[in-house]
């Protein structure tokens, strides 16, 4: 993990000189997290795809104004962050999102069904306690970063995890203590 | 059942999250090993934490586009829009319309405009000479290739022509000696011939 970090950077600072190739190694590296964030967060493939296409794009037209290479994970998240805001503050009067099914499972449960079990508990959050949740929990993000990212205090982003974690437990506990 | 410890109880939210230091870590945990309301807090987070880490990543359905890519490249029309292109484009037209426009009001115009009028004539006539120059420079190259081709075409038929002689005379010279080397055998095999039967030498 440090090794990766070190290369990051040099790849950052050969980014930030001009060398593309630099940031296509980088693009690289970080889609498929970015993607993933985005997708959880805006529920949609196509539009999580167009999402992070967009971030990195404006990642590379702002790379020289990142003050420090070795924050650029945080960086980058808040740049797909004001993006998939954009797009759910653009979709939110159109469409509601859709209430998990109360299915109750019986049996034993398979990996592929609590994996559902989540994905729905994940969507019974509102997007800031979701996104902070994908953040923490998906992404390893400190408390710290997560400020950065998400532009407000600490204490803020704290209370949104621990409330999305009280409403997870509380949905996934049928189906996790069947299992 | 509820911990002794009330509202000082450890965090163990931020114990399941990894956001402990770990001074504080060891004492939750030993608040846990004698406290059954913690254990069952923590357990029931770490099991939330757990089911939820079944949740895989996903593959990207297609890459994502690099910076280098074709699909980054400006259009046609975008290239009107950078300020370099634009620049000299308007200046451009710019001197043009000068160049067209103004020469007819420059005679009748006061006398500023006419020293305007004489810088413009100045700067018209070193174009013109600039062009003129380019185009006797583009004739010169031109008659320059021209002759350094046929030059090299000459030069390449001698050549060639050189070779098909040598490579005839080599063919003569091998049938000469093919011919010499023959009319030899023959003799050799007919004195032999002679010796062997007693008919003699010719």
């Amino acid at each position: 993990m440090i090794f990766r970090e070190v290369e990051d950077r040099d790849l950052i600072s050969k980014a930030r000189r001009g060398d593309v190739e630099a940031y296509n190694l980088l693009v690289s590296r970080w889609e498929k997290r970015v993607f993933n964030y985005l997708l959880r967060l805006v529920n949609h493939r196509e539009d999580a795809l167009d999402l992070c296409q967009e971030a990195f794009l404006k990642a590379y037209q702002n790379l020289p104004k990142l003050d420090d290479p070795e924050r650029f994970s945080a960086w980058l998240f808040r740049i797909a962050h004001n993006e998939a805001f954009s797009l759910l503050r653009r979709r939110k009067p159109e469409t509601e999102y859709e209430e998990p099914e109360a299915k109750g499972i019986g049996g034993r449960m398979l990996p592929i069904e609590l994996s559902l079990a989540v994905e729905s508990a994940l969507k019974v959050l509102s997007d800031d306690q979701r996104e902070a949740v994908l953040l923490k929990v998906y992404q390893g993000f400190k408390f710290e970063e997560m400020a950065v990212i998400l532009d407000c205090p600490v204490s803020t982003v704290k209370s949104r995890v621990y409330t999305a974690l009280d409403l997870l437990k509380t949905a996934l506990a049928p189906t996790v203590l069947q299992k | 059942m509820n911990c002794g410890l009330g509202s000082s109880k450890p965090d163990w939210k931020a114990y399941v999250l990894g956001e402990l230091d770990a001074k504080a870590r060891r004492e939750a945990e030993a608040h846990a090993a004698s406290c059954v309301a913690c254990q069952d807090e923590a357990g029931s987070l770490r099991i939330t934490l757990d089911a939820m880490a079944t949740l895989r990543d996903e593959e990207l359905p297609r890459r994502i586009a690099f910076v280098s890519d074709k699909v980054f490249e400006p259009k046609w029309w975008q290239m009107f829009l950078k300020p370099s292109f634009a620049g000299a484009a308007a200046i451009a037209v710019a001197i043009l319309v000068h160049a067209f426009v103004q020469p007819g009001a420059i005679r009748q115009a006061d006398p500023v405009a006419q020293v305007d009028a004489a810088a413009i004539e100045a700067r018209v006539s070193a174009e013109v000479e600039k062009r003129v120059q380019q185009r006797l420079n583009a004739a010169v190259n031109a008659a320059v290739d021209s002759a350094v081709n046929t030059a090299v075409t000459k030069a390449v038929a001698d050549a060639h022509k050189r070779n098909q002689e040598n490579t005839a005379q080599m063919l003569a010279a091998a049938e000469r000696r093919y011919g010499q080397s023959t009319e030899l055998m023959t003799r050799q095999v007919t004195q032999l011939y002679a010796m062997n039967t007693g008919l003699g030498v010719r």
